[in-house]
């Protein structure tokens, strides 16, 4: 074997990985070109928030569905890949890690505010988009580049609540009651300052732990205490166990609460001591919005009932909405479909007219803004009570 | 402000929501006295517990006595599978404590991912409404539900303790706890009274759940998490002791609850663990009340004197 031999093969060689190797970029690039459009949905499908997260899941899915019949992203399907967090940070971090790292999304839509917090880093280091679903820390809005929230943070709702009780309803003196984790405390640190913006004095302010079952002690230093009026901000397992048992304590103060107690299950449980419960939405309801209607009558032919915490279920059909206009918007700037790309997008875009949830505008401030829908509970059914715009 | 009223209010309710701390506690303490295992299986028969009676009020629709009984058949049934096919088996083996040990840890995990395939991650109560009717009495309110907890708890445990005191096969337990290879001796069948001890432990644990799922809702994990109540209390009533173990079970529920007087209530869960530690540290044999000892028979016969020996 001579010396020209072997540099005729290597070279021969040589040849054949820069053939293969651009075959393997180009049936890549062309999978990109053709395939799905893929993002990641990671929401408790297990564990106490399920109650919510699986109804939210469905209604994703559902966008997906719809805007794939009427032909998908220029021509290519959506496709969402569902992972389970059980709103558990460490869960939440490992499944954004393999949406980011093995399914290689560019965007990932989460919630619950302790799982949104512990993923900001990793959307930031990695430069995926990451969009808060249903989650509503105020903190989220000052969660990196890469952090965007779909809906409106606890100082919206929460605080026209607490505006609400004060101007509205005359109560001068407050109770917040509220679970010790992300969602709870930031919600309550709102109400706080919004009631006291307004004048009012907040007579009590006290955390139970998530797992508490007996809350005797903290109710009875709430009698002790007098408000006038009881802000919960508590978690769908906690909420009417708390109601529950400050009505068998005498506690006879009218509740608000945020969207976590619009919820028909809630009514189930506790029966006549529901009567005046105030929650929040901030998606519109039949009335305001006819596709409502249609969505909620959907729920009822397809899954035998109304969805759990309807207003989220709502966002969450919207969201793939948003999703499928940045990926538009990437694919006509013939853009590669990364995380910058997609961050680009949505500021670009910023106004988004969804059907459920109306129009949407994402701000530089990372935060959006809606109207607030108050509820009450009367005679067994929530009904409206009024719009804080 | 503290007063008489907001004190007393705490004792009831907290001595209320002790009642199924106690039974748990009871349930643990029975089997760890007379078996010699720490049945960490407990959690996993607890679920069992929960959802056979959750499956027979919400998917049957059977009455509340009618539940209650299919519950208490059904987790007697499996409990007494689990020691027939399975801790025999490591009995026979002779297997370590240790195995035993992770055997219990491993089933009660296994059995909570069953039912979480079954039923789901909801949280479920056992009835839709979680209220109970309330009347005040001395300014305290009192409900039904704490009526019937402070009943049920105490009819059991007296039960437990008439049984154990007076029945033959309650006797024959307390001498195989006492000294398995001696009673078996004297022709009392060990096997027979672990099986006892475990269905009178499968008991107390359904009624334990019934009353907590009355009241709160429940996950395939929430056993785990009561778990740890039981074992504190047994720790410090001191093992081999049922009766100081539910009454640690109270005392330990009673300061969580007093608690709220001097901490912030989200700290109240904290409480449990420091006494874990403290127990573990101060009192490994249990906390015994200075100056009571058990009178002997034989310290009570008279003593001999000069004259008559």
């Amino acid at each position: 074997m001579d010396a020209g031999f072997i540099r005729r093969s290597l070279r021969r060689a040589g040849y054949g990985v820069i053939l293969a190797g651009t075959m393997l970029a180009a049936t890549s690039a062309l999978a990109q070109d053709s395939g799905p459009l893929r993002f990641g949905l990671a929401m408790p499908l297990s564990g106490s928030q399920a109650l919510y997260g699986n109804d939210q899941v469905k209604g994703a899915l559902w966008g997906v569905e719809d805007i794939n019949k009427k032909g998908g992203v220029a021509g290519r399907k959506l496709e969402m890949i569902v992972l389970d967090t059980q709103a558990d940070t460490q869960l939440g971090i490992n499944a954004v890690n393999r949406l980011i790292s093995v399914e290689k999304v560019p965007i990932v839509l989460t919630s619950w505010s302790n799982v949104v917090k512990a993923v900001a880093p990793i959307a930031n280091r990695e430069k995926v988009l990451v969009i808060s679903a249903t989650a509503n820390s105020p903190e989220i809005a000052h969660l990196g580049d890469y952090v965007y929230t779909a809906f409106p943070l606890a100082d919206v709702d929460i605080a026209a609540v607490a505006k609400y009780a004060y101007k509205t309803l005359g109560k001068r003196t407050a109770a917040v009651l509220y679970v010790n984790n992300e969602s709870g405390i930031e919600g309550a640190k709102v109400y706080r300052s919004a009631f006291e913006k307004e004048g009012g004095k907040i007579a009590i302010f006290e955390a139970y732990d998530l797992k508490s079952t007996d809350y005797t002690g903290m109710l009875l230093k709430l009698k002790n205490a007098n408000p006038d009026m009881v802000h919960i901000q508590g978690l769908v397992a906690d909420l009417p166990q708390v109601i529950a048992q400050m009505r068998q304590l005498g506690l006879q103060q009218r509740i608000s609460t945020y969207a976590v107690g619009y919820n028909v299950k809630i009514i189930e449980q506790l029966g006549k001591a529901a009567e005046g419960l105030i929650v929040t939405s901030l998606a519109p309801g039949a009335k305001d919005n006819p596709r409502v209607a249609e969505y909620v009558e959907r729920w009822k032919k397809e899954m035998g009932r109304v969805p759990n915490g309807l207003p989220y279920t709502q966002y969450l059909y919207d969201e793939p909405y948003i999703i499928a206009a940045v990926f538009e918007w990437a694919i006509k700037q013939k853009l590669p479909l990364t995380g910058e790309n997609m961050r680009k997008g949505l500021l670009a875009i910023k106004n988004f007219n969804l059907p459920m949830t109306g129009m949407l505008s994402v701000g530089e401030d990372h935060r959006v803004h809606k109207p607030v829908y108050l509820l009450t509970v009367q005679d067994g059914v929530f009904v409206p009570l009024a719009t804080v715009d | 402000m503290i007063d008489f009223t907001m004190v007393a209010q705490i004792f009831w309710t907290g001595t209320a929501t002790s009642s199924y701390y106690v039974l748990f506690t009871i349930a643990f303490a029975l089997v760890l006295k007379v078996v010699g295992l720490w049945n960490f299986a407990q959690a996993g028969f607890m679920g069992i517990a929960f959802y056979a009676m959750f499956f027979a009020f919400n998917v049957l629709h059977i009455p509340v006595w009618a539940g209650l009984a299919f519950g208490f058949a059904f987790t007697i049934f499996f409990t007494g599978l689990v020691e027939v096919l399975c801790l025999r088996t490591l009995r026979k083996r002779r297997s370590s404590s240790l195995t035993f040990f992770i055997f219990t840890l491993i089933l009660s995990e296994f059995i909570a991912y069953l039912l979480m395939l079954f039923f789901g991650t909801e949280p479920v109560t056992l009835f839709p409404s979680i209220l109970s009717p309330v009347r005040i009495v001395a300014d305290i309110a009192v409900s039904d539900w704490d009526l019937v907890a402070l009943s049920s708890t105490g009819a059991l445990s007296l039960a437990l303790w008439v049984f154990l005191r007076f029945h033959r096969e309650g006797q024959f337990l307390t001498a195989v706890a006492d000294n398995g290879p001696l009673a078996e001796l004297y022709g009392i069948s060990a096997k027979r009274a672990y099986l006892v001890a475990m269905t009178i432990a499968s008991v107390f644990v359904c009624a334990g759940m019934y009353l907590f799922g009355t009241r709160a809702g429940v996950i395939p994990t929430t056993p785990l998490e009561l778990m740890l109540f039981a074992v504190i209390a047994t720790l410090l009533g001191g093992i081999g002791r049922i009766f100081s173990a539910a009454l640690a079970a109270i005392v330990i529920g009673l300061v969580q609850s007093f608690s709220i007087l001097v901490i912030a209530s989200a700290w109240q869960n904290l409480v449990l663990y420091g006494f874990l530690f403290f127990t573990i540290l101060v009192f490994p044999r249990g906390f015994r009340l200075p100056g009571l000892r058990r009178v002997r028979g034989a310290d009570l016969a008279p003593k001999p004197t000069a004259e008559s020996a």
